[in-house]
């Protein structure tokens, strides 16, 4: 994918720019999931991870 | 004045001045739970609580009535506890009649930290006495592992995102799925019918997470003198099956009400039983859907950002490991 994106555009960037890009996304991707699993207050969402927002102590929840 | 007169000068004022707290002295206040308090632990089993109530002789009070009111524990400084609208609020306001000097009840505690429990006695004689307990509920040891097991997981799912986004194979990899979080569901409860009111009423306000409601229970008045009951009023949660506050058989005349703060917004039932003399018990039931609120950004965004921060520590800490092994493994060149 690297290979593609850096032929394509006809960018090629350091090792070290390209870790950062990529955990910037996984980290963004992450918490996202982790807002929407521990944080959301979306019915089905809510309904199924009620117990283990309440199991883990520190996650609020109404 | 002469020398002499100095000290019973000195115990007139003080009479004078502190008559009202020493006749409060002379009742003194116990409180146990059952099971004892470092043994307490959030939303476990309903605790019996019990007021004891004895004069300066130690005998307990034959009459009088005690006003409880119990706080929940303060919010803490970076974490909140997973229920954020009950903490640092009333929990429950309310009045018990003594009986041999006692005062028992039920109670269900939601939250870990330190509870205030702010006790006001009166007794037939008029005698007064006021006293502030505070006592600590431990966190379940469970809930903590379970955090610690969640951490982790996150911190390592970081770690193998970090060692596989570092170096030449970075790039044939596509992210890592997200960390996956386990869940039960929660049981539906059937709703209970409400029975018809009959000879006595059952009033709850519209309950709301973080405030407290009037339960009011009364016999309707049918006329009769004696309107004494006996009142056993018990609310349970649904969803859990736990009773989350109860009180039995307590004198009343006709009458009783309290403040509760439901804790969670679920189903609860609060049945009431009213045992007249000489006549059939008179039970009344009403089923109160509680209405839960949002939990604050204030409470949700720490956490959060504790989790991300891990699983970024993993990240760092992955591309280091994989880094260093590279080097560690490179021959040396004379």
């Amino acid at each position: 994918m690297e290979k593609t994106v850096a032929s394509r555009l006809g960018i090629a960037v350091s090792e070290r720019i390209s870790f950062l890009i990529k955990s910037g996304i996984f980290l963004s991707v992450c918490g996202a999931t982790l807002f929407f699993a521990l944080a959301a207050s979306y019915p089905a969402v809510h309904d199924t991870l009620h117990n283990a927002r309440h199991a883990l102590a520190v996650v609020p929840c109404h | 004045m002469s020398l002499k007169n100095l000290p019973a000068c000195f115990i007139l004022v003080s009479v004078t001045l502190f008559g009202s707290s020493l006749s409060a002295e002379e009742l003194n206040v116990y409180f146990k739970t059952t099971p004892r308090i470092e043994l307490l632990r959030p939303f476990a089993d309903p605790i019996d609580l019990s007021l004891l109530i004895t004069g300066v002789e130690g005998r307990p009070v034959k009459q009088g009535t005690v006003a409880i009111r119990l706080e929940a524990p303060r919010p803490g400084r970076f974490f909140s506890t997973d229920m954020p609208l009950v903490e640092g609020t009333l929990l429950n306001e309310m009045q018990l009649p003594l009986r041999q000097g006692r005062a028992n009840w039920k109670q269900l505690f939601p939250i870990r930290g330190e509870y205030r429990l702010m006790v006001d006695v009166v007794t037939a004689d008029g005698s007064k006495a006021s006293k502030v307990l505070s006592f600590a509920v431990r966190e379940n040891r469970q809930k903590w592992l379970a955090l610690g097991a969640f951490s982790a997981g996150l911190f390592i799912l970081g770690f193998v995102a970090g060692r596989v986004f570092t170096g030449a194979r970075a790039g044939e990899v596509a992210l890592i799925a997200a960390a996956v979080l386990l869940g039960g569901s929660a049981a539906i409860s059937n709703a209970q019918q409400n029975t018809p009111a009959g000879p006595a009423i059952l009033e709850i306000e519209p309950a709301t997470v973080g405030k407290p409601s009037l339960v009011r229970w009364k016999l309707v008045n049918d006329g009769a003198a004696d309107r004494s009951a006996a009142l056993t009023l018990t609310i349970t949660h649904l969803e859990k099956q736990k009773v989350v506050f109860a009180v039995e058989k307590i004198a009343v005349p006709g009458e009783w009400s309290m403040k509760f703060n439901f804790p969670d917004g679920a189903e609860y039932r609060v049945a009431a039983v009213g045992t007249i003399s000489g006549r059939t018990p008179v039970r009344t039931e009403e089923v109160i859907a509680v209405t839960g609120v949002e939990p604050p950004l204030g409470a949700t965004a720490p956490v959060l950002s504790c989790f991300v921060a891990l699983i970024a520590a993993g990240l760092g800490v992955g591309r280091w490991t994989k880094r260093r092994a590279p080097a560690l493994s490179r021959p040396l060149v004379s």
